[in-house]
């Protein structure tokens, strides 16, 4: 601890900024230097001597963008400034470390803390780089606009500027020097005052500012729950307040970021001359790579091998996980012999189900490993610059554009890569569209209608055109849906695409596996566990109720049929007087003008957990057993001989090609996949737009199989 | 449907598959409520890890 007359500075700065080099040049104390954000995490201090005589407590807090503080280092930071933490001194001067080659991005920082009202010095570290990058920095300048205080060039691990880092911040302990605070609009800062206000009143505790626009831009209630602000009346005036921030034409969440980096644009203006430099480089491949016709060219170009790759790749091992799955339900099935319906929850239920499942890992993998990659090597924020302009006008942003493609692959992984975008709202409007993209999992249902009605009826041409146009109408479908979305429903206002372009480099190999571990263990561990539950109780359904006058009455009625022959039609039996199967017959009226008799229906129903599930389902229902494959002859020739046996249609195949294209337009479109629909629920913190996005597609998927089925059965 | 072993056991896996999804949402819900987010959404609060 220091003594009383000691003076404390403390160091903060984002990470990867160089602060604690910075620190251990000012200090002389050896600390590991850390290549990855969030190093410093705990608390480190030091004696620094100002070269004046005057020695000060020097404290390097942990490294952090903002100062919306949720994790704890953040919190450490938070509550140090603001005098708040037991034992700890408020600092006398605050030294901001900032990257010189980043400088727009790291001054976000110190226009937040300006808020504060701390005594700053500005340190503009890697100077080393930034001259390398042909940056030349108008240090006097920034000094100037952001009022006079110290601004100084350093190359802390060269020891360069440490001196003018000392005397600057002896110079601003003699006399302090406060960086300007941002201005608010007036119904923000009236938002403000309502905050301050409210907590006066409830807790008789003063609060800042700065703490007021933390309790109004920040989700966490931390700090509210800290200072004993609590009840009804807290969420009313947050949510007027929000409103209020509204009024002025922001979006809550990105109201702060947004009101800084204006002041800060304007702050840099004519601050950073480019020369020549190593960015010349850079500089060069972005004039191919982000030229207007040929980056575009070459980002379809990317992105075609990266879905060709995670779908064709992926097949190895998916094949493989399958025939693991195959095998270990051959294996463990004679293990519970004595006990059937125990035997066929294990292989049917929890080994096909949680197999099924896994057999998407790999898919995440190697979308991950690419993505990955393209992020790391720096190219992904200009694949994001390039798609911004097309995707802008239907209110999505460059970023969407990965979630969507990763939906291609699987809808999970895209909606998990929906995290990169930063407004809430954008990022919401993204999640719901990227279940529309044609997944891997909707393939063998087009696969199993287009070999067994479209190849035969039409020929080969017109088997492919229509599997091109399946994985095109979900697209046809989310275009309009986020337009619609954006416009009208969420009101996104256009947000500019703040993003900086890094340097490009080679990604370091550690980091991209490291990204795909993390992924893989979080789609394993979490999903997998929710999987695992859904699965038993899917099973249940369509499992349960039964009863063994079934059976008998199957027997009876096929007297010439064997036990192996009769089992198939049995287990038919079973699943049409199972819940499912009974709620499918139920249901069957609704889906009546699509063309769906009840068989198709409970294949419909069965599959909303996992739409692959259809392939197995018809196959149980047309009584061919489970575990039919999409090429499975024996299925195709059932459902081409599968008549309507009942009703105005009777004696008329039930698979026509009206009802063939309703069906696969039906999957197209709907939300057939239960862990999606939970991803999104997790993604968009509640199950609201889960169930929005649920609803919404499954009616608007009935509603154009319908119309498809109406119109092309009038014509056929 | 007569009462046997295989019934026990099934009903006990899925009792226990039902019991832990409910309970696991709960919780979940009960994170999100307290904390701002479930923990496991990797938002920008992780951003300072890795």
């Amino acid at each position: 601890m220091t003594s009383p007359a000691q003076r404390v500075v403390a160091l903060v700065g984002n990470p990867n900024t160089g602060k604690s080099t910075l620190f251990n040049a000012l200090t002389g104390l050896r600390q590991r230097v850390g290549n990855y954000p969030g190093v410093t995490v705990a608390r480190k201090s030091g004696v620094c001597d100002l070269g004046d005589g005057t020695r000060v407590e020097l404290v390097d807090l942990p490294g952090l963008y903002s100062l919306s503080a949720v994790s704890p280092d953040e919190q450490v930071v938070t509550d140090v400034l603001s005098g708040q933490a037991a034992g700890e001194p408020r600092p006398d001067v605050v030294v901001v470390v900032a990257d010189a080659t980043n400088l727009l991005r790291n001054l976000f920082l110190a226009s937040q803390l300006a808020e504060i009202g701390l005594p700053l010095v500005l340190v503009l570290n890697q100077a080393d780089v930034a001259k390398e990058q042909g940056l030349k920095i108008d240090t006097n300048l920034i000094s100037q606009r952001l009022g006079q205080i110290p601004v100084v060039l350093t190359s802390a691990w060269k020891g360069e500027g440490v001196l003018e880092v000392r005397r600057a911040i002896a110079k601003v302990l003699k006399q302090p020097v406060y960086l300007p605070r941002v201005v608010w609009p007036e119904k923000i800062r009236q938002g403000f005052e309502a905050i301050k206000h409210s907590v006066e009143q409830q807790t008789k505790k003063v609060i800042t500012d700065a703490e007021a626009q933390r309790l109004l831009f920040d989700n966490n209630l931390v700090l509210a729950e800290r200072l004993g602000w609590a009840g009804p009346d807290r969420e009313a005036l947050l949510r007027r307040a929000r409103d209020q921030v509204r009024q002025s034409g922001y979006n809550p969440h990105a109201a702060e970021p947004l009101v800084h980096y204006d002041r800060l644009k304007k702050v840099l203006e004519g601050v950073l001359k480019e020369g020549r430099g190593k960015s010349g480089r850079t500089a060069l491949v972005d004039q191919v790579l982000l030229h207007r016709i040929v980056g575009p060219i070459f980002f379809i170009g990317i992105m075609l091998g990266l879905f060709a790759s995670v779908f064709w790749l992926a097949k190895f091992p998916m094949n493989a996980i399958q025939l693991g799955v195959d095998w270990l339900k051959l294996t463990v099935a004679p293990w519970f012999e004595t006990t059937p319906m125990l035997q066929s929850l294990v292989t049917d239920g929890i080994i096909g189900g949680v197999g099924a499942f896994l057999a998407f890992l790999p898919q995440i993998l190697i979308l991950f490993l690419f993505v990955s990659i393209l992020e790391d090597s720096g190219y992904m924020a200009r694949a994001a610059f390039i798609m911004d302009r097309l995707f802008s006008w239907c209110g999505l942003n460059g970023k969407s554009f990965v979630p969507m493609l990763s939906g291609f692959a699987c809808a999970i992984p895209g909606l998990m890569s929906t995290r990169t975008i930063e407004d809430p709202k954008a990022r919401l409007a993204t999640a719901f569209v990227v279940p529309f993209m044609s997944c891997s999992a909707r393939f063998p249902v087009y696969a199993l209608m287009c070999a067994a009605f479209i190849g035969p009826l039409y020929g080969p041409g017109w088997e492919s055109a229509v599997m091109v146009g399946m994985h095109v109408v979900g697209l046809l479908f989310a275009v309009p849906t986020a337009f619609i979305l954006t416009r009208f429903v969420l009101k996104i206002r256009p947000q500019p695409f703040v993003l900086e372009l890094p340097r490009y480099q080679m990604p370091k190999p550690r980091d991209v596996l490291w990204r795909m571990w993390q992924n893989a263990a979080e789609f394993v561990s979490k999903a997998g566990t929710v999987i695992f539950a859904i699965t038993i109780i899917v099973w249940a359904l369509t499992y349960f109720p039964r009863q063994p006058e079934v059976a008998q009455q199957v027997r009876a009625a096929y007297p010439t049929l064997s036990e192996e022959e009769l089992a198939p039609k049995i287990q038919g039996a079973y699943t049409e007087q199972s819940y499912m199967g009974r709620f499918g017959k139920t249901i069957q009226p609704v889906f009546n003008a699509c063309g769906f008799d009840w068989k198709i229906t409970v294949g419909v129903l069965a599959s909303f957990p996992a739409r692959e599930v259809i392939v197995s389902t018809l196959g149980v229902t047309y009584s061919l057993g489970e575990g039919a494959k999409a090429d499975s002859e024996h299925l195709r020739k059932a459902m081409q001989e599968a008549k309507w046996t009942e009703g105005p249609r009777l004696g008329k195949p039930i698979f026509s090609l009206a009802t063939v294209l309703a069906l696969m337009v039906f999957f197209a479109l709907c939300s057939q996949c239960g862990p999606t629909v939970v991803t999104l629920a997790q993604e968009s913190g509640g199950w609201k737009w889960a169930a929005i996005s649920f609803t919404y597609m499954t009616i608007l998927a009935w509603v154009v199989a319908t119309i498809l089925y109406q119109v092309v059965s009038r014509w056929t | 449907m007569d009462l046997n072993l295989d019934i026990i056991i099934v009903a006990a896996i899925v009792g226990v598959a039902f019991g832990w999804l409910v309970r696991y949402w709960i919780a979940k819900a009960r994170r999100r409520k307290t904390h701002g987010c479930a923990g496991d959404c990797g938002c920008s609060s992780k951003l300072g890890k890795k």
